[in-house]
């Protein structure tokens, strides 16, 4: 004796009972008598040979009956039988890899089509390519125009961030109407504008050691086009683990470099660079500024190696380290190797899961304020206000560079780049009182501690620089 | 005819978009009036398809059978299985007919670029060969 639990739909066949008691001492009994009293139901549970139908499956309380003894289970007084069906999908046109071209497309990729080196086989494999773009700033905006262009069928875009104004002079996938939106989505609609065949996944992250792997997982190849070194060893180390291609490229004022690392047999980052540099030590773009054309170029060449990986051919940048510079325009070219002893793609790795980059780095975690350098004697931009329209006798020093101050500048202020300080510091009166400033606090700090142990002991630093005196005083004052 | 409640829509919408780009599945309960069906909550369910998801989904029986007994103990009815198509619209694919069942309605969201298009639902004959497309309704906002 047990009871059977009837689904919803087929109480239809059951004479609207949504549970029945039924006599028999195994489960194959209990159903021979649930078919016997309800013969409707037979054939929605057995097909034409008497077995469960392939979506039936019967569980006795939470069991499935397969994992015990199909229909020999015994049975007891008290006991449930459930039937529940096995449902599973999916979006059949996309697991299974397109192997024609619309007649649009077909069209579209013309120029593609009728080079054999490409061809349809070529722009095939493009179509069933899924490439990882990791940023979509200055490197990652002539990527993601490019690769959506040539027909990569399936792109992922890993941004957390949102558009500024100050991106606009390189980052040409963003147009002035996106500034305040995120940059995935104002990205994304670009990129499928250009091209509506491909598919695009967005991953709204900023990438770490803890969602790293699977954010890659799917993809064919990563493409690196961020600007900061954590994040660099993060894509390299993981890239290296799971065996994909990682195609580098960096930018700094007017000169780039590109590789690909991770290739099998080839070198990786770390090869190249075993140890990042200390902090602060290489100044990034928002510090020491870039020619907006340079990612254009870098990130097309990176595109250019995604694309021959992807249709095998050419020679990759395998094992070479390309150098650009814009001014002298000349590329270079240096060997690379594979390094035995390198920690993650050597021949006795030591690193073989994803470590904390921030630390390994000496970057203080995100959530922890950056410290001052010189918390002690600073001033709010307000008071700084105050003092010049009271008339206070005081100096206000600006450590910017001449190319910064004439950008803005405060009104008043003296301009002293932080470089020549020492060598004019004869100018500066120790008596009097000395507000130093810069663009956000940074250098002006440096400033200050340098004038304190010179034996000046009334300087101040005004928090936050311009930006700050632009937010809370003088809102004409351009921010750049 | 399928209609659905805005609470149990709003479920639905949500559950396929945060799991996009991967395909998404759950439970839709509520109860049934002669032809008329109405689907007042719906429970998102874990995707079970152990290789990629971004086109595949797999309902684990278990689950369905606890939101059976969910809907049950409520005094309401399971009456039907959504699951999203990422990036691509919603049809009843050859994969989706092949692992269906004839018992319930099947609602498919079509979700692209990570934002709700367009849906439909579907009722599976009993061999798994041919599906017919259901009248649904869904709160237009």
């Amino acid at each position: 004796m047990a009871k059977v639990l009837i689904p919803t739909p087929l109480r239809q066949y059951s004479e609207k009972h949504d549970s029945v008691e039924l006599h028999g001492t195994t489960v194959g009994e209990v159903l021979a008598s649930l078919t016997a009293r309800f013969p409707d139901l037979r054939k929605q549970i057995f097909n034409d040979e008497g077995k469960l139908r392939s979506f039936v499956n019967v569980y006795l309380n939470d069991e499935d009956i397969r994992y015990l003894k199909k229909d020999a289970t015994p049975v007891e007084m008290g006991d449930t039988l459930s039937i529940v069906p096995s449902i599973a999908g999916g979006a059949t046109s996309v697991a299974e890899p397109p192997t024609t071209l619309s007649k649009e497309e077909i069209l579209r990729y013309s120029r593609h089509l009728i080079m054999p080196e490409v061809g349809m086989e070529g722009q095939l494999k493009l179509k069933n390519a899924k490439i990882l773009m990791v940023g979509t700033g200055g490197l990652g905006a002539p990527l993601g125009l490019y690769l959506s262009a040539a027909g990569v069928g399936r792109i992922g875009v890993v941004d957390f961030d949102v558009v500024d104004f100050t991106n606009l002079q390189r980052q040409v996938i963003h147009g002035t109407k996106d500034v305040g939106r995120k940059k995935l989505d104002s990205a994304a609609d670009k990129m499928l504008d250009i091209n509506p065949n491909i598919r695009i996944d967005r991953y709204d992250v900023a990438l770490d050691s803890s969602n790293a792997m699977e954010v890659l997982k799917p993809y064919d190849i990563v493409i690196d086009g961020t600007d900061n070194f954590p994040t660099r060893y993060l894509v390299n180390d993981a890239c290296v683990i799971l065996k994909k291609p990682n195609v580098y490229g960096s930018i700094f004022r007017f000169e780039g470099q590109a590789s690909v690392f991770a290739n099998p047999g080839g070198p990786c980052y770390r090869c190249l660079y075993p140890e990042p540099p200390p902090p602060g030590l290489v100044p990034s773009c928002a510090e020491g500024g870039v020619l907006g054309i340079l990612p254009g170029t870098i990130g097309l060449i990176q595109a250019t190696e995604a694309v021959k990986l992807i249709l095998g051919i050419g020679e990759p940048l395998v094992g070479r380290l390309l150098l650009y510079d814009a001014l002298a325009m000349r590329f270079r070219e240096l060997k690379l190797r594979r390094n035995p002893e390198c920690p993650v793609c050597g021949d006795h790795p030591t690193v073989t899961k994803l470590i904390d980059y921030q630390q390994f780095c000496g970057m203080p975690h995100r959530e922890e304020p950056a410290m001052s350098v010189a918390q002690e004697g600073e001033i709010e931009p307000t008071e700084v206000k105050a003092k010049i329209d009271r008339g206070d006798d005081f100096l206000l020093i600006d450590v910017r560079e001449p190319h910064e101050y004439q950008i803005c500048s405060i009104p008043g202020a003296k301009l002293i780049p932080l470089g020549d300080l020492a060598k004019r510091m004869s100018e500066l009166d120790s008596a009097q009182e000395i507000v130093a400033h810069c663009k956000s606090g940074v250098r002006s700090g440096k400033a200050v501690d340098f004038l304190r142990q010179a034996g000046f002991k009334k300087v101040r630093n005004m928090k936050g620089g311009i930006l700050a005196w632009s937010d809370k005083v003088d809102p004409r004052v351009p921010k750049y | 005819m399928i209609e659905i409640e805005s609470g149990a829509w709003e479920v639905m919408v949500s559950h396929a978009e945060s799991t996009f780009p991967n395909e998404c599945c759950g439970a839709m309960i509520g109860n049934i009036e002669g032809d008329q069906k109405r689907v007042t909550a719906a429970v998102p369910l874990e995707n079970a398809y152990t290789g990629a998801q971004g086109a595949r989904y797999e309902l684990r029986p278990e689950d369905l059978l606890a939101a059976d007994r969910k809907a049950r103990a409520a005094g309401l009815d399971l009456i039907g299985i959504f699951h999203s198509h990422p990036d691509c619209d919603a049809y009843f694919s050859k994969t989706d007919l092949e692992n269906s069942c004839p018992w319930y309605s099947f609602v498919v969201l079509s979700v692209k670029s990570g934002k709700f298009d367009h849906a439909a639902s579907f009722l599976p004959n009993p061999d798994q060969t041919a599906a017919e497309k259901e009248e649904l309704t869904w709160p237009k906002s």
